[in-house]
Protein backbone atom coordinates (compact mmCIF):
# COMPACT_ATOMS: atom_id res chain seq x y z
CA UNK A 1 0.00 0.00 0.00
CA UNK A 2 1.35 3.47 -0.83
CA UNK A 3 1.90 5.89 2.00
CA UNK A 4 -0.25 8.99 2.30
CA UNK A 5 2.64 11.30 1.47
CA UNK A 6 2.96 9.71 -1.96
CA UNK A 7 -0.83 9.85 -2.33
CA UNK A 8 -0.87 13.60 -1.74
CA UNK A 9 2.08 14.24 -4.08
CA UNK A 10 0.31 12.44 -6.92
CA UNK A 11 -2.83 14.38 -6.14
CA UNK A 12 -1.14 17.78 -6.24
CA UNK A 13 0.49 16.97 -9.55
CA UNK A 14 -2.75 16.02 -11.25
CA UNK A 15 -4.52 19.12 -9.96
CA UNK A 16 -1.83 21.52 -11.24
CA UNK A 17 -1.80 19.83 -14.66
CA UNK A 18 -5.50 20.48 -14.99
CA UNK A 19 -5.03 24.15 -14.04
CA UNK A 20 -2.32 24.56 -16.69
CA UNK A 21 -4.35 23.18 -19.57
CA UNK A 22 -7.20 25.62 -18.96
CA UNK A 23 -4.99 28.65 -19.72
CA UNK A 24 -3.65 27.58 -23.09
CA UNK A 25 -6.37 28.59 -25.60
CA UNK A 26 -5.20 31.22 -28.15
CA UNK A 27 -6.62 34.74 -27.82
CA UNK A 28 -7.88 37.27 -30.34
CA UNK A 29 -8.34 41.06 -30.22
CA UNK A 30 -11.84 42.35 -29.44
CA UNK A 31 -13.61 45.46 -28.22
CA UNK A 32 -16.25 45.29 -25.50
CA UNK A 33 -18.67 48.10 -24.64
CA UNK A 34 -21.64 48.52 -22.34
CA UNK A 35 -23.34 51.01 -24.69
CA UNK A 36 -23.04 52.81 -28.04
CA UNK A 37 -21.95 55.92 -26.10
CA UNK A 38 -19.04 54.08 -24.50
CA UNK A 39 -18.04 52.70 -27.90
CA UNK A 40 -18.06 56.16 -29.48
CA UNK A 41 -15.88 57.59 -26.72
CA UNK A 42 -13.15 55.11 -27.71
CA UNK A 43 -11.07 56.97 -30.35
CA UNK A 44 -10.34 53.64 -32.04
CA UNK A 45 -13.88 53.53 -33.51
CA UNK A 46 -15.98 55.65 -35.83
CA UNK A 47 -19.58 56.48 -34.90
CA UNK A 48 -20.79 54.35 -37.82
CA UNK A 49 -18.82 51.36 -36.65
CA UNK A 50 -20.29 51.72 -33.14
CA UNK A 51 -23.85 52.01 -34.34
CA UNK A 52 -23.51 49.24 -36.90
CA UNK A 53 -21.99 46.82 -34.39
CA UNK A 54 -24.59 47.62 -31.76
CA UNK A 55 -27.38 46.98 -34.27
CA UNK A 56 -25.85 43.70 -35.33
CA UNK A 57 -25.45 42.53 -31.72
CA UNK A 58 -28.90 43.57 -30.55
CA UNK A 59 -30.59 42.02 -33.57
CA UNK A 60 -29.18 38.64 -32.47
CA UNK A 61 -30.00 39.09 -28.78
CA UNK A 62 -33.52 37.63 -28.69
CA UNK A 63 -32.48 34.63 -30.75
CA UNK A 64 -29.23 33.70 -29.00
CA UNK A 65 -29.85 34.60 -25.35
CA UNK A 66 -30.44 31.64 -22.98
CA UNK A 67 -34.15 31.04 -22.50
CA UNK A 68 -36.21 30.13 -19.45
CA UNK A 69 -39.78 29.10 -18.94
CA UNK A 70 -40.00 31.11 -15.71
CA UNK A 71 -38.82 34.55 -14.67
CA UNK A 72 -37.56 33.08 -11.37
CA UNK A 73 -35.25 30.60 -13.09
CA UNK A 74 -33.86 33.33 -15.32
CA UNK A 75 -33.30 35.62 -12.34
CA UNK A 76 -31.63 32.80 -10.39
CA UNK A 77 -28.96 32.80 -13.10
CA UNK A 78 -28.82 36.50 -13.97
CA UNK A 79 -30.12 38.39 -10.94
CA UNK A 80 -33.25 40.17 -9.77
CA UNK A 81 -34.58 42.62 -12.33
CA UNK A 82 -32.06 41.46 -14.94
CA UNK A 83 -34.46 39.47 -17.13
CA UNK A 84 -37.11 40.35 -19.67
CA UNK A 85 -39.81 38.54 -21.57
CA UNK A 86 -38.61 37.04 -24.86
CA UNK A 87 -40.63 37.40 -28.09
CA UNK A 88 -41.39 33.68 -28.10
CA UNK A 89 -43.86 31.27 -26.55
CA UNK A 90 -43.27 27.72 -25.31
CA UNK A 91 -44.96 24.88 -27.20
CA UNK A 92 -47.71 24.95 -24.60
CA UNK A 93 -48.21 28.69 -25.06
CA UNK A 94 -46.37 29.84 -21.95
CA UNK A 95 -44.11 32.87 -21.65
CA UNK A 96 -40.39 32.70 -22.22
CA UNK A 97 -37.82 34.81 -20.37
CA UNK A 98 -34.27 35.83 -21.17
CA UNK A 99 -31.53 37.96 -19.57
CA UNK A 100 -31.16 41.63 -20.49
CA UNK A 101 -28.41 42.44 -22.97
CA UNK A 102 -25.70 44.14 -20.91
CA UNK A 103 -23.18 45.02 -23.58
CA UNK A 104 -21.72 43.89 -26.87
CA UNK A 105 -18.49 42.67 -28.34
CA UNK A 106 -17.10 43.59 -31.73
CA UNK A 107 -13.90 42.97 -33.64
CA UNK A 108 -10.79 45.16 -33.22
CA UNK A 109 -8.48 45.23 -36.24
CA UNK A 110 -10.18 42.06 -37.42
CA UNK A 111 -13.39 40.92 -39.00
CA UNK A 112 -15.02 39.41 -35.91
CA UNK A 113 -18.80 39.59 -36.03
CA UNK A 114 -20.54 41.53 -33.25
CA UNK A 115 -22.51 39.71 -30.59
CA UNK A 116 -24.53 40.55 -27.47
CA UNK A 117 -23.05 40.13 -23.98
CA UNK A 118 -24.61 39.33 -20.60
CA UNK A 119 -23.69 39.39 -16.90
CA UNK A 120 -24.45 36.42 -14.62
CA UNK A 121 -25.66 36.80 -11.03
CA UNK A 122 -22.71 34.79 -9.75
CA UNK A 123 -20.06 36.93 -11.45
CA UNK A 124 -21.72 40.29 -12.12
CA UNK A 125 -18.45 42.05 -12.92
CA UNK A 126 -17.61 39.96 -15.98
CA UNK A 127 -19.25 39.78 -19.35
CA UNK A 128 -20.41 36.48 -20.81
CA UNK A 129 -21.35 35.54 -24.33
CA UNK A 130 -24.66 33.88 -25.15
CA UNK A 131 -22.69 30.60 -25.08
CA UNK A 132 -21.79 31.44 -21.47
CA UNK A 133 -18.11 32.04 -22.13
CA UNK A 134 -16.47 34.52 -19.81
CA UNK A 135 -14.83 37.37 -21.78
CA UNK A 136 -13.58 39.29 -18.77
CA UNK A 137 -14.57 42.58 -17.19
CA UNK A 138 -12.48 44.98 -19.29
CA UNK A 139 -14.24 47.40 -21.63
CA UNK A 140 -12.56 48.92 -24.70
CA UNK A 141 -9.77 46.98 -26.38
CA UNK A 142 -9.15 43.55 -24.88
CA UNK A 143 -8.22 39.96 -25.74
CA UNK A 144 -10.68 37.07 -25.59
CA UNK A 145 -10.42 33.32 -26.18
CA UNK A 146 -10.78 32.54 -29.86
CA UNK A 147 -13.71 30.21 -29.25
CA UNK A 148 -15.60 33.04 -27.54
CA UNK A 149 -15.51 35.05 -30.77
CA UNK A 150 -17.51 32.57 -32.82
CA UNK A 151 -21.09 33.28 -33.74
CA UNK A 152 -23.53 32.36 -30.95
CA UNK A 153 -26.21 29.76 -31.66
CA UNK A 154 -29.97 30.15 -31.72
CA UNK A 155 -31.44 29.07 -28.34
CA UNK A 156 -34.82 27.66 -29.11
CA UNK A 157 -35.28 25.63 -25.93
CA UNK A 158 -35.97 26.77 -22.39
CA UNK A 159 -34.26 25.62 -19.27
CA UNK A 160 -35.34 25.36 -15.65
CA UNK A 161 -33.35 24.89 -12.47
CA UNK A 162 -33.71 23.91 -8.84
CA UNK A 163 -35.71 20.70 -9.28
CA UNK A 164 -33.31 18.84 -6.99
CA UNK A 165 -32.33 19.65 -3.44
CA UNK A 166 -35.64 20.10 -1.62
CA UNK A 167 -35.38 16.89 0.47
CA UNK A 168 -32.13 18.08 1.96
CA UNK A 169 -33.98 21.04 3.46
CA UNK A 170 -36.22 18.55 5.26
CA UNK A 171 -33.74 15.85 6.23
CA UNK A 172 -30.30 17.46 6.38
CA UNK A 173 -27.29 15.28 5.66
CA UNK A 174 -27.49 12.65 2.96
CA UNK A 175 -24.91 10.42 4.60
CA UNK A 176 -25.77 7.07 6.18
CA UNK B 1 -11.06 -8.49 19.14
CA UNK B 2 -9.23 -6.28 21.58
CA UNK B 3 -9.71 -2.63 22.36
CA UNK B 4 -6.37 -1.17 23.36
CA UNK B 5 -5.80 2.26 24.87
CA UNK B 6 -3.04 4.24 23.20
CA UNK B 7 -1.39 7.64 23.43
CA UNK B 8 -2.78 10.16 20.98
CA UNK B 9 -0.40 11.74 18.52
CA UNK B 10 0.87 15.16 19.63
CA UNK B 11 -0.52 18.24 17.83
CA UNK B 12 -3.96 16.89 16.99
CA UNK B 13 -5.04 20.47 16.33
CA UNK B 14 -2.48 20.74 13.52
CA UNK B 15 -3.49 17.39 12.10
CA UNK B 16 -7.13 18.50 12.09
CA UNK B 17 -6.18 21.75 10.33
CA UNK B 18 -4.26 19.86 7.63
CA UNK B 19 -7.31 17.76 6.89
CA UNK B 20 -9.77 20.64 7.29
CA UNK B 21 -11.53 18.90 10.17
CA UNK B 22 -12.95 20.45 13.31
CA UNK B 23 -10.86 20.27 16.46
CA UNK B 24 -12.15 21.23 19.91
CA UNK B 25 -9.68 21.72 22.77
CA UNK B 26 -9.94 18.91 25.39
CA UNK B 27 -12.18 16.94 23.05
CA UNK B 28 -9.95 16.32 20.07
CA UNK B 29 -10.94 15.94 16.42
CA UNK B 30 -14.71 15.84 15.94
CA UNK B 31 -15.90 12.41 14.86
CA UNK B 32 -12.51 10.79 15.50
CA UNK B 33 -11.04 9.13 18.57
CA UNK B 34 -7.45 7.94 18.60
CA UNK B 35 -7.13 7.35 22.32
CA UNK B 36 -7.68 3.68 21.56
CA UNK B 37 -7.66 1.22 18.67
CA UNK B 38 -9.11 -2.18 17.88
CA UNK B 39 -6.81 -5.07 17.12
CA UNK B 40 -7.76 -7.99 14.90
CA UNK B 41 -5.89 -11.07 13.74
CA UNK B 42 -5.55 -11.72 10.02
CA UNK B 43 -7.76 -14.78 10.39
CA UNK B 44 -10.53 -12.66 11.94
CA UNK B 45 -10.31 -10.15 9.08
CA UNK B 46 -10.31 -12.71 6.29
CA UNK B 47 -12.55 -15.44 7.65
CA UNK B 48 -14.95 -13.51 9.87
CA UNK B 49 -15.19 -10.21 7.98
CA UNK B 50 -14.10 -9.80 4.35
CA UNK B 51 -15.14 -13.30 3.26
CA UNK B 52 -18.69 -13.07 4.67
CA UNK B 53 -19.08 -9.42 3.51
CA UNK B 54 -18.32 -10.37 -0.10
CA UNK B 55 -20.68 -13.30 0.21
CA UNK B 56 -23.44 -11.00 1.52
CA UNK B 57 -22.80 -8.72 -1.48
CA UNK B 58 -23.50 -11.69 -3.76
CA UNK B 59 -26.71 -12.47 -1.85
CA UNK B 60 -27.68 -8.83 -2.35
CA UNK B 61 -27.16 -9.16 -6.11
CA UNK B 62 -29.53 -12.13 -6.08
CA UNK B 63 -32.08 -9.98 -4.28
CA UNK B 64 -31.72 -7.24 -6.89
CA UNK B 65 -31.99 -9.75 -9.72
CA UNK B 66 -35.27 -11.04 -8.37
CA UNK B 67 -36.62 -7.62 -7.34
CA UNK B 68 -36.17 -5.97 -10.75
CA UNK B 69 -38.62 -8.49 -12.21
CA UNK B 70 -41.12 -8.14 -9.38
CA UNK B 71 -43.33 -5.07 -9.28
CA UNK B 72 -44.83 -6.04 -5.96
CA UNK B 73 -41.37 -5.97 -4.35
CA UNK B 74 -40.42 -2.65 -5.93
CA UNK B 75 -43.68 -1.18 -4.77
CA UNK B 76 -43.14 -2.58 -1.24
CA UNK B 77 -39.78 -0.80 -1.15
CA UNK B 78 -41.61 2.45 -1.82
CA UNK B 79 -40.15 2.86 -5.31
CA UNK B 80 -42.61 4.67 -7.58
CA UNK B 81 -43.81 3.00 -10.79
CA UNK B 82 -42.13 5.41 -13.27
CA UNK B 83 -38.79 4.06 -12.02
CA UNK B 84 -39.46 0.32 -12.23
CA UNK B 85 -38.33 -0.18 -15.84
CA UNK B 86 -35.52 2.33 -15.41
CA UNK B 87 -34.09 0.45 -12.41
CA UNK B 88 -34.55 -2.93 -14.11
CA UNK B 89 -32.70 -1.72 -17.21
CA UNK B 90 -29.83 -0.27 -15.17
CA UNK B 91 -29.37 -3.73 -13.62
CA UNK B 92 -29.69 -5.66 -16.88
CA UNK B 93 -27.26 -3.28 -18.60
CA UNK B 94 -24.75 -3.96 -15.84
CA UNK B 95 -24.38 -0.30 -14.83
CA UNK B 96 -21.32 -0.10 -12.63
CA UNK B 97 -21.32 0.59 -8.90
CA UNK B 98 -18.50 2.34 -7.05
CA UNK B 99 -18.78 1.79 -3.31
CA UNK B 100 -20.83 1.05 -0.22
CA UNK B 101 -20.47 0.26 3.49
CA UNK B 102 -22.02 -2.66 5.35
CA UNK B 103 -22.66 -2.12 9.04
CA UNK B 104 -22.05 -5.25 11.08
CA UNK B 105 -22.30 -6.49 14.61
CA UNK B 106 -19.24 -8.56 15.54
CA UNK B 107 -17.98 -9.82 18.88
CA UNK B 108 -14.56 -11.11 17.84
CA UNK B 109 -15.67 -14.61 17.06
CA UNK B 110 -18.62 -16.29 15.50
CA UNK B 111 -20.48 -15.16 12.45
CA UNK B 112 -20.72 -11.44 11.83
CA UNK B 113 -24.31 -10.18 11.51
CA UNK B 114 -25.46 -7.68 8.89
CA UNK B 115 -27.34 -4.80 10.52
CA UNK B 116 -27.73 -2.65 7.41
CA UNK B 117 -26.20 -1.90 4.03
CA UNK B 118 -25.37 1.74 3.25
CA UNK B 119 -25.23 1.14 -0.46
CA UNK B 120 -25.88 4.63 -1.84
CA UNK B 121 -24.46 7.45 0.32
CA UNK B 122 -22.12 5.96 2.95
CA UNK B 123 -20.40 8.32 5.37
CA UNK B 124 -16.99 8.16 7.12
CA UNK B 125 -15.14 7.63 3.84
CA UNK B 126 -12.39 10.14 4.53
CA UNK B 127 -11.83 8.92 8.08
CA UNK B 128 -11.52 5.36 6.81
CA UNK B 129 -9.38 5.95 3.78
CA UNK B 130 -7.11 8.81 4.76
CA UNK B 131 -7.22 9.65 8.45
CA UNK B 132 -6.98 6.07 9.63
CA UNK B 133 -4.11 5.22 7.30
CA UNK B 134 -2.12 8.30 8.25
CA UNK B 135 -2.65 7.38 11.93
CA UNK B 136 -1.25 3.89 11.28
CA UNK B 137 1.89 5.25 9.62
CA UNK B 138 2.54 7.96 12.18
CA UNK B 139 1.66 5.87 15.25
CA UNK B 140 4.11 3.24 14.02
CA UNK B 141 6.83 5.82 13.44
CA UNK B 142 6.25 7.36 16.85
CA UNK B 143 6.27 3.86 18.36
CA UNK B 144 2.82 4.35 19.87
CA UNK B 145 1.83 0.97 18.43
CA UNK B 146 3.92 -2.14 17.81
CA UNK B 147 5.92 -2.47 14.56
CA UNK B 148 4.40 -4.69 11.94
CA UNK B 149 0.81 -3.53 12.37
CA UNK B 150 -1.26 -3.60 9.20
CA UNK B 151 -4.79 -2.35 8.51
CA UNK B 152 -7.65 -3.45 6.28
CA UNK B 153 -7.39 -0.33 4.16
CA UNK B 154 -6.97 -0.34 0.39
CA UNK B 155 -9.81 2.14 0.02
CA UNK B 156 -7.94 5.02 -1.62
CA UNK B 157 -6.07 2.91 -4.19
CA UNK B 158 -9.20 0.90 -4.95
CA UNK B 159 -11.32 3.96 -5.62
CA UNK B 160 -8.62 5.50 -7.84
CA UNK B 161 -8.24 2.21 -9.76
CA UNK B 162 -11.98 1.73 -10.17
CA UNK B 163 -12.92 5.21 -11.40
CA UNK B 164 -11.57 4.65 -14.96
CA UNK B 165 -13.53 1.38 -15.13
CA UNK B 166 -16.94 2.91 -14.46
CA UNK B 167 -17.73 3.56 -18.15
CA UNK B 168 -17.62 7.33 -17.66
CA UNK B 169 -17.55 8.83 -21.16
CA UNK B 170 -16.59 12.47 -20.69
CA UNK B 171 -16.60 14.86 -17.76
CA UNK B 172 -18.20 13.80 -14.50
CA UNK B 173 -20.11 16.18 -12.29
CA UNK B 174 -19.91 15.71 -8.53
CA UNK B 175 -23.01 16.84 -6.69
CA UNK B 176 -24.34 17.07 -3.16
CA UNK B 177 -26.03 19.53 -0.85
CA UNK B 178 -23.28 22.12 -0.42
CA UNK B 179 -24.77 23.33 2.86
CA UNK B 180 -23.70 20.17 4.70
CA UNK B 181 -19.93 20.35 5.31
CA UNK B 182 -19.56 16.62 5.93
CA UNK B 183 -21.27 15.70 2.68
CA UNK B 184 -19.23 18.27 0.74
CA UNK B 185 -16.00 17.04 2.36
CA UNK B 186 -16.69 13.43 1.41
CA UNK B 187 -17.64 14.43 -2.11
CA UNK B 188 -14.54 16.62 -2.54
CA UNK B 189 -12.41 13.65 -1.55
CA UNK B 190 -14.17 11.41 -4.10
CA UNK B 191 -13.60 14.07 -6.74
CA UNK B 192 -9.90 14.24 -5.86
CA UNK B 193 -9.70 10.48 -6.33
CA UNK B 194 -11.35 10.75 -9.73
CA UNK B 195 -8.86 13.42 -10.77
CA UNK B 196 -5.99 11.34 -9.51
CA UNK B 197 -7.32 8.63 -11.80
CA UNK B 198 -7.13 11.06 -14.71
CA UNK B 199 -10.82 11.89 -15.06
CA UNK B 200 -12.17 15.35 -15.86
CA UNK B 201 -14.47 16.54 -13.12
CA UNK B 202 -16.38 19.49 -11.81
CA UNK B 203 -18.50 20.19 -8.80
CA UNK B 204 -22.10 21.40 -8.55
CA UNK B 205 -24.71 21.83 -5.83
CA UNK B 206 -27.78 19.62 -6.29
CA UNK B 207 -30.03 22.67 -6.30
CA UNK B 208 -28.06 24.25 -9.16
CA UNK B 209 -28.71 21.37 -11.55
CA UNK B 210 -30.90 22.54 -14.42
CA UNK B 211 -33.04 20.89 -17.07
CA UNK B 212 -33.06 21.92 -20.72
CA UNK B 213 -36.05 21.66 -23.01
CA UNK B 214 -34.82 18.36 -24.38
CA UNK B 215 -35.08 16.91 -20.87
CA UNK B 216 -31.35 16.68 -20.26
CA UNK B 217 -29.77 17.74 -16.97
CA UNK B 218 -27.43 20.71 -17.34
CA UNK B 219 -24.95 22.42 -15.07
CA UNK B 220 -24.63 26.09 -14.27
CA UNK B 221 -22.89 26.79 -17.58
CA UNK B 222 -25.54 25.03 -19.62
CA UNK B 223 -23.32 22.00 -20.24
CA UNK B 224 -25.14 18.68 -20.40
CA UNK B 225 -24.42 16.49 -17.36
CA UNK B 226 -23.42 13.13 -18.82
CA UNK B 227 -22.31 11.51 -15.57
CA UNK B 228 -23.42 12.54 -12.10
CA UNK B 229 -21.58 11.24 -9.05
CA UNK B 230 -24.05 12.15 -6.33
CA UNK B 231 -23.76 12.13 -2.58
CA UNK B 232 -27.53 12.45 -2.46
CA UNK B 233 -29.94 9.58 -2.01
CA UNK B 234 -31.93 7.88 -4.72
CA UNK B 235 -35.12 7.99 -2.69
CA UNK B 236 -34.80 11.78 -2.45
CA UNK B 237 -34.13 12.53 -6.12
CA UNK B 238 -36.86 10.15 -7.29
CA UNK B 239 -39.39 12.14 -5.24
CA UNK B 240 -38.21 15.67 -6.08
CA UNK B 241 -39.49 17.97 -8.87
CA UNK B 242 -36.92 16.80 -11.45
CA UNK B 243 -37.50 13.15 -10.48
CA UNK B 244 -39.83 12.30 -13.38
CA UNK B 245 -37.16 13.50 -15.83
CA UNK B 246 -34.49 11.11 -14.56
CA UNK B 247 -35.37 8.01 -16.60
CA UNK B 248 -35.23 9.86 -19.93
CA UNK B 249 -32.37 12.23 -19.09
CA UNK B 250 -29.60 10.03 -20.48
CA UNK B 251 -27.44 10.87 -17.45
CA UNK B 252 -25.27 8.11 -16.00
CA UNK B 253 -25.63 8.05 -12.21
CA UNK B 254 -23.10 6.84 -9.66
CA UNK B 255 -24.31 5.00 -7.65
CA UNK B 256 -26.47 3.44 -10.41
CA UNK B 257 -30.28 3.27 -10.10
CA UNK B 258 -30.38 -0.43 -9.08
CA UNK B 259 -28.58 0.54 -5.84
CA UNK B 260 -31.91 2.06 -4.74
CA UNK B 261 -33.01 -1.50 -3.96
CA UNK B 262 -30.03 -2.07 -1.65
CA UNK B 263 -29.87 1.28 0.09
CA UNK B 264 -33.36 0.67 1.42
CA UNK B 265 -33.75 -1.24 4.72
CA UNK B 266 -36.46 -3.26 2.98
CA UNK B 267 -33.41 -5.16 1.71
CA UNK B 268 -33.21 -6.91 5.09
CA UNK B 269 -36.58 -8.69 4.97
CA UNK B 270 -35.94 -9.49 1.30
CA UNK B 271 -32.62 -11.14 2.23
CA UNK B 272 -34.24 -13.06 5.08
CA UNK B 273 -37.08 -14.11 2.80
CA UNK B 274 -34.67 -15.59 0.25
CA UNK B 275 -31.93 -16.85 2.57
CA UNK B 276 -33.63 -17.57 5.89
CA UNK B 277 -31.23 -19.01 8.43
CA UNK B 278 -28.06 -17.75 6.73
CA UNK B 279 -25.43 -17.32 9.51
CA UNK B 280 -24.64 -13.70 8.63
CA UNK B 281 -28.24 -12.50 8.46
CA UNK B 282 -30.67 -11.49 11.18
CA UNK B 283 -34.37 -12.30 10.96
CA UNK B 284 -36.22 -9.38 9.37
CA UNK B 285 -39.79 -8.70 8.26
CA UNK B 286 -41.81 -5.93 6.67
CA UNK B 287 -43.95 -4.54 9.47
CA UNK B 288 -47.19 -5.31 7.64
CA UNK B 289 -46.15 -8.93 7.07
CA UNK B 290 -48.24 -11.29 9.27
CA UNK B 291 -45.01 -13.00 10.35
CA UNK B 292 -43.84 -9.68 11.82
CA UNK B 293 -46.55 -9.74 14.51
CA UNK B 294 -45.51 -13.20 15.67
CA UNK B 295 -41.89 -12.10 15.68
CA UNK B 296 -42.67 -8.99 17.71
CA UNK B 297 -44.60 -11.07 20.24
CA UNK B 298 -41.46 -13.00 21.09
CA UNK B 299 -40.35 -9.76 22.76
CA UNK B 300 -37.00 -8.76 21.21
CA UNK B 301 -36.71 -6.76 18.00
CA UNK B 302 -35.54 -3.52 16.44
CA UNK B 303 -38.06 -1.39 14.58
CA UNK B 304 -36.56 0.78 11.81
CA UNK B 305 -38.04 2.98 9.09
CA UNK B 306 -37.14 1.66 5.64
CA UNK B 307 -35.45 4.91 4.69
CA UNK B 308 -34.04 6.45 7.87
CA UNK B 309 -30.43 7.47 8.31
CA UNK B 310 -27.88 8.10 11.07
CA UNK B 311 -29.73 6.19 13.74
CA UNK B 312 -32.90 8.25 13.66
CA UNK B 313 -36.40 6.94 14.42
CA UNK B 314 -35.18 3.60 15.81
CA UNK B 315 -36.90 1.62 18.55
CA UNK B 316 -35.35 -1.36 20.32
CA UNK B 317 -37.53 -3.72 22.34
CA UNK B 318 -35.90 -6.38 24.50
CA UNK B 319 -37.76 -8.90 26.62
CA UNK B 320 -40.91 -6.91 26.07
CA UNK B 321 -39.51 -3.54 27.19
CA UNK B 322 -38.47 -0.56 25.08
CA UNK B 323 -34.77 -0.14 25.87
CA UNK B 324 -33.95 2.47 23.24
CA UNK B 325 -35.88 4.98 21.19
CA UNK B 326 -34.63 7.82 19.00
CA UNK B 327 -36.41 10.72 17.33
CA UNK B 328 -36.17 11.95 13.81
CA UNK B 329 -38.04 12.99 10.67
CA UNK B 330 -38.56 9.49 9.26
CA UNK B 331 -41.30 8.29 11.62
CA UNK B 332 -44.08 8.30 9.05
CA UNK B 333 -42.27 5.95 6.63
CA UNK B 334 -43.02 2.25 6.29
CA UNK B 335 -41.05 0.16 8.81
CA UNK B 336 -39.30 -3.15 9.14
CA UNK B 337 -38.61 -5.32 12.17
CA UNK B 338 -35.21 -6.91 12.60
CA UNK B 339 -33.89 -9.36 15.19
CA UNK B 340 -32.10 -7.67 18.08
CA UNK B 341 -28.41 -8.59 18.07
CA UNK B 342 -26.81 -6.12 20.45
CA UNK B 343 -23.48 -4.53 19.65
CA UNK B 344 -20.68 -5.63 21.98
CA UNK B 345 -19.83 -3.28 24.84
CA UNK B 346 -16.14 -2.67 25.25
CA UNK B 347 -14.94 -0.08 27.75
CA UNK B 348 -16.21 3.22 26.45
CA UNK B 349 -18.97 2.35 24.09
CA UNK B 350 -20.59 0.17 21.50
CA UNK B 351 -18.42 -0.45 18.41
CA UNK B 352 -20.12 -0.82 15.06
CA UNK B 353 -17.97 -2.40 12.36
CA UNK B 354 -18.30 -0.80 8.95
CA UNK B 355 -16.85 -2.79 6.09
CA UNK B 356 -16.21 -0.83 2.90
CA UNK B 357 -16.72 -2.35 -0.50
CA UNK B 358 -15.26 -0.76 -3.62
CA UNK B 359 -16.54 -2.33 -6.84
CA UNK B 360 -17.94 -5.08 -4.59
CA UNK B 361 -14.59 -6.05 -3.08
CA UNK B 362 -14.17 -5.70 0.71
CA UNK B 363 -11.19 -3.33 1.01
CA UNK B 364 -11.65 -1.25 4.13
CA UNK B 365 -12.82 -1.29 7.69
CA UNK B 366 -13.95 1.56 9.86
CA UNK B 367 -15.16 1.18 13.40
CA UNK B 368 -17.48 3.72 14.94
CA UNK B 369 -18.20 3.90 18.63
CA UNK B 370 -21.30 5.38 20.14
CA UNK B 371 -22.36 5.70 23.76
CA UNK B 372 -25.68 4.04 22.92
CA UNK B 373 -26.80 0.85 21.20
CA UNK B 374 -27.73 2.77 18.05
CA UNK B 375 -24.87 4.43 16.20
CA UNK B 376 -25.81 8.01 15.48
CA UNK B 377 -24.38 11.35 14.53
CA UNK B 378 -22.30 11.66 17.72
CA UNK B 379 -20.39 8.47 17.03
CA UNK B 380 -16.63 8.66 16.57
CA UNK B 381 -14.40 6.66 14.25
CA UNK B 382 -11.74 4.66 15.98
CA UNK B 383 -8.74 3.20 14.12
CA UNK B 384 -7.88 -0.48 13.93
CA UNK B 385 -4.84 -2.63 13.27
CA UNK B 386 -4.22 -6.16 12.13
CA UNK B 387 -1.56 -7.91 14.16
CA UNK B 388 -1.02 -11.62 14.54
Amino acid sequence: MKSWSSRSAALMMSVSLIALTACEEPKVDASIYESIGQCKSDPHNTADQCEGSFKEASSQHAAVAPKYSSAEDCQADFGQGKCEEAPYKTSSGGSVFMPLMMGYMMGRRNSMMSQPLYRSAKSPNSFRTAENQNVGSKTGGTKVARSAASRPSFKNSTRSRGGFGSSARRFGSAAT
Amino acid sequence: MQRISVTERPNLANIAAEHELEHIADQGITGWNESAYYQFTRRQIEEDLTGPVEEIENLCFEVVDRAVNNQEVLSRLGIAEPFWDYIAESWRNGEKNLYGRMDLSYHGEGPVKLLEYNADTPTALYETSVLQWEWLEQATELELIPRGCDQLNDVHESIVNVFPKLDIRTMSHFACNHNIEDDKGTLDYLEECAREAGLKTCSIAMKDIGLDDEGRFIDFDGQVINTLVKLYPWEWIMAEDFGPHIPSSGTQFIEPPWKAILSNKGLLPLLWGMFEGHPNLLPAFFEDDPAAAAFANAGSYVRKPMLSRQGENIKIVHEGKIIFQSDGPYGSDAHILQGFHPLPVLDCGYPLIGCWLVASKAVGLCIREDKTLVTGRDSRCIPHVILD
